[in-house]
């Protein structure tokens, strides 16, 4: 080893320039499936750190990754909603510590926009810990006045005291296209007083707008349909006057005393006799949306894996190809001394070497590129990427890179060995 | 004191050909003795060095160098015993062009530690001295082995055969290169520093003007 090392560097150094193409072709495919595998992590602590909010996610009977969705994610439209009376029915429980109503369907310059209670704040966390700070201001208190997650500020560029005005109609995934919104009627007549900015979490809190249940009742006093009553108009200074007890909710997130009754606790409420409703665990209910994901991340990894093979299979060519010219070279080593052996442990050295130089520079570009595109997907996904340290999952796959590459070096080095087995000291030029 | 070749009835073909590519009857060569092999360039005088430097196996007859049966010996054995005691200087592109010429004059004593210890202390040293009686100065040693003329090439190739004072030096036309001046030039060099570390040199090629400076002269 300490005699071919050197040897191996100097050879391979004299034939840069291929060595150099098939190491960015290897550095590239560890990018792309070092890539995949860490998207893949923060996409799953994201989600944890999403879900770790409450105990249970109470909802109208239907699917439970939808109602997921809605609840957590806010995404989606919610296609049936439960009744308030429900919701109260809820607090006869023992079990339940506290229950969070959560209305959806009205959104801010592509932001969805959540109705619930000043609760919100105390229940939710970051999944470190439970509450969420304010970056600035307090929660609110009165009708028209709103929280924002800190991206939403960031984003727009919002502070505390400005006022925004919400728009019908649900958001839409990718808010760069909020031109489309302009088709969603506004409600312009009653706008919101941002009171509060709270401080990033790294969850779906950041790109929400939390107002409360009351004041999305008054907003659609005047409405019917999804559209402003024609001939009815209701000031925002008389809204406070109406009954504002919402009718319906999109789902009720509840938190327990203790975690062991949440079996419990979600049999009693699938049975309950009022209206069809449904329990979620949301850490089960992630499984199985996980696994809708899954097997698009199994894709992306086929296909990772796919490019290694094409970056590997570059790195055995290149080296055959190089072997022709070496014959000379060959024949030296063996004249003094060079045996089987050590042309072998040469070669395999050689692609061990790319391999390595490929796995490096593979590193570093998902590192540099984490480190760059980090605040772009942590606006538009919500994923952290800056936590992200290389996981044993990462090592692993790392690992059986190197041992492919070493594995796949044997080729040349046989033939190369063959070669100089042929043609003994004097090669036929 | 062991012959430093002792052959007797030799006989090599290449597997699958029935008509032996070289016979030999008998070869002796003395350690200390610096030898003429004449012959044409398929009178398998390629044959000859790859037999001696254990890379092919003889079919028949026995090949001996400093007493030691080739054949005896497993591949692994045969590549160290051959970098151990025996230096090669070939016809031309001896060196690997991306080392300088002070490291391919270091390669056997990487590959040998009989080589190395033999060399002294300090091989970089008696590379370096080699070099310089060779007249290789050290500005040239230290460059890239590919941008030397062909005349230091063959200079350097010899200070690699002769690191480590192997028992034997087997040079393969090693003028043939040359100009006539420099060939007379080199083999005078050649000659005292393989007579200075005390030992034998096989020297074959085509060419028989070369061989009033030998001891012996063989023809094969």
């Amino acid at each position: 080893m300490k005699t071919l090392l050197p040897l191996a560097w100097a050879s391979a150094w004299n034939r840069r320039l291929s060595l150099t193409l098939a190491t960015l072709s290897i550095a590239l495919a560890v990018a792309l499936l070092l890539s995949v595998t860490r998207a893949r992590e923060a996409a799953q602590t994201h989600f944890a750190q999403s879900v770790a909010g409450g105990d249970l996610v109470v909802g109208p009977r239907g699917s439970p990754v939808q109602l997921l969705l809605h609840a957590v994610f806010h995404l989606g439209d919610a296609s049936h909603t439960l009744a308030w009376k429900s919701y109260q029915a809820l607090a006869a429980d023992p079990l339940i510590a506290w229950r969070l109503p959560l209305a959806l369907g009205d959104s801010h310059q592509g932001f969805p926009v959540l109705g619930s209670t000043p609760e919100y704040f105390r229940h939710l966390g970051d999944g470190q810990q439970q509450g969420l700070r304010f970056a600035d201001g307090r929660p609110f208190a009165g009708l028209f006045e709103a929280v924002i997650g800190a991206e939403v500020a960031a984003r727009l560029g919002y502070r505390t005291g400005q006022q925004i005005t919400l728009q019908h109609g649900a958001s839409h995934l990718d808010a760069h296209h909020h031109d489309e919104d302009a088709n969603h009627p506004e409600h312009a007549d009653k706008p919101f007083r941002i009171v509060g900015v709270l401080a990033p979490t790294g969850t779906p809190v950041d790109r929400t707008l939390v107002v409360s249940l009351q004041a999305l009742e008054a907003i659609h006093l005047d409405w019917q349909g999804g559209m402003p009553m024609p001939g009815l108009s209701i000031p925002a200074e008389a809204a406070g006057k109406f009954d504002l007890t919402p009718k319906h909710l999109n789902a009720v997130l509840i938190g327990l005393h203790q975690r062991t009754d949440v079996f419990r606790v979600q049999r009693q409420i699938n049975a309950f006799g009022g209206e069809p409703l449904m329990a979620i665990l949301p850490g089960l209910a992630m499984d199985e949306l996980w696994q809708l994901v899954g097997s698009v991340e199994r894709t992306l990894h086929g296909l990772a894996w796919l490019v290694m093979a094409a970056g590997l299979a570059g790195l055995v060519a290149v080296i055959v190809a190089s072997l022709g010219e070496r014959r000379r070279e060959l024949a030296i080593l063996r004249s003094v001394g060079a045996g089987r052996r050590h042309i072998i442990g040469l070669l395999v050295l050689e692609g061990a070497l790319v391999t390595v130089a490929g796995i490096a520079l593979g590193m570093v570009v998902v590192e540099a590129a984490g480190h760059l595109l980090a605040p772009w997907l942590r606006t538009r996904l919500g994923m952290d990427l800056s936590g992200a340290t290389l996981s044993i999952e990462a090592l692993q796959r790392v690992g059986a890179v190197l041992a492919t590459g070493i594995a796949a070096s044997l080729i040349p080095a046989w033939r190369a060995s063959r070669m100089a087995l042929a043609d003994g000291l004097l090669p036929r030029l | 004191m062991a012959p430093a070749i002792h052959i007797r009835d030799l006989c090599f073909a290449w597997p699958g050909q029935t008509a032996p590519c070289l016979t030999l009857s008998a070869l002796d060569v003395d350690q200390g003795e610096q030898v003429f092999i004449q012959g044409e360039s398929c009178a398998g005088k390629s044959t000859l060095l790859n037999l001696i430097g254990g890379v092919l196996v003889p079919r028949q007859g026995s090949l001996q160098i400093l007493d030691q049966a080739l054949d005896a010996l497993s591949p692994p054995a045969r590549d160290r015993f051959r970098v151990d005691h025996i230096g090669f200087i070939f016809q031309q592109f001896n060196l690997l062009p991306y080392l300088s010429a002070l490291d391919n004059v270091l390669l056997p004593c990487r590959f040998s530690a009989t080589r190395a210890r033999r060399a002294g202390a300090r091989p970089v040293e008696e590379a370096r001295r080699l070099l310089d009686a060779l007249e290789v100065d050290a500005g040239d040693a230290a460059r890239p082995a590919s941008t030397l003329s062909v005349g230091q090439q063959q200079r350097v190739a010899a200070a690699r055969a002769l690191i480590g004072r192997p028992e034997l030096i087997l040079a393969d036309e090693p003028t043939s290169a040359l100009d006539p001046r420099r060939q007379d030039a080199f083999l005078t060099l050649l000659g005292k520093e393989v007579a200075a570390h005390g030992s034998s040199l096989v020297l074959v090629s085509h060419d028989p003007r070369l061989a009033s400076r030998f001891d012996r002269c063989i023809t094969l």
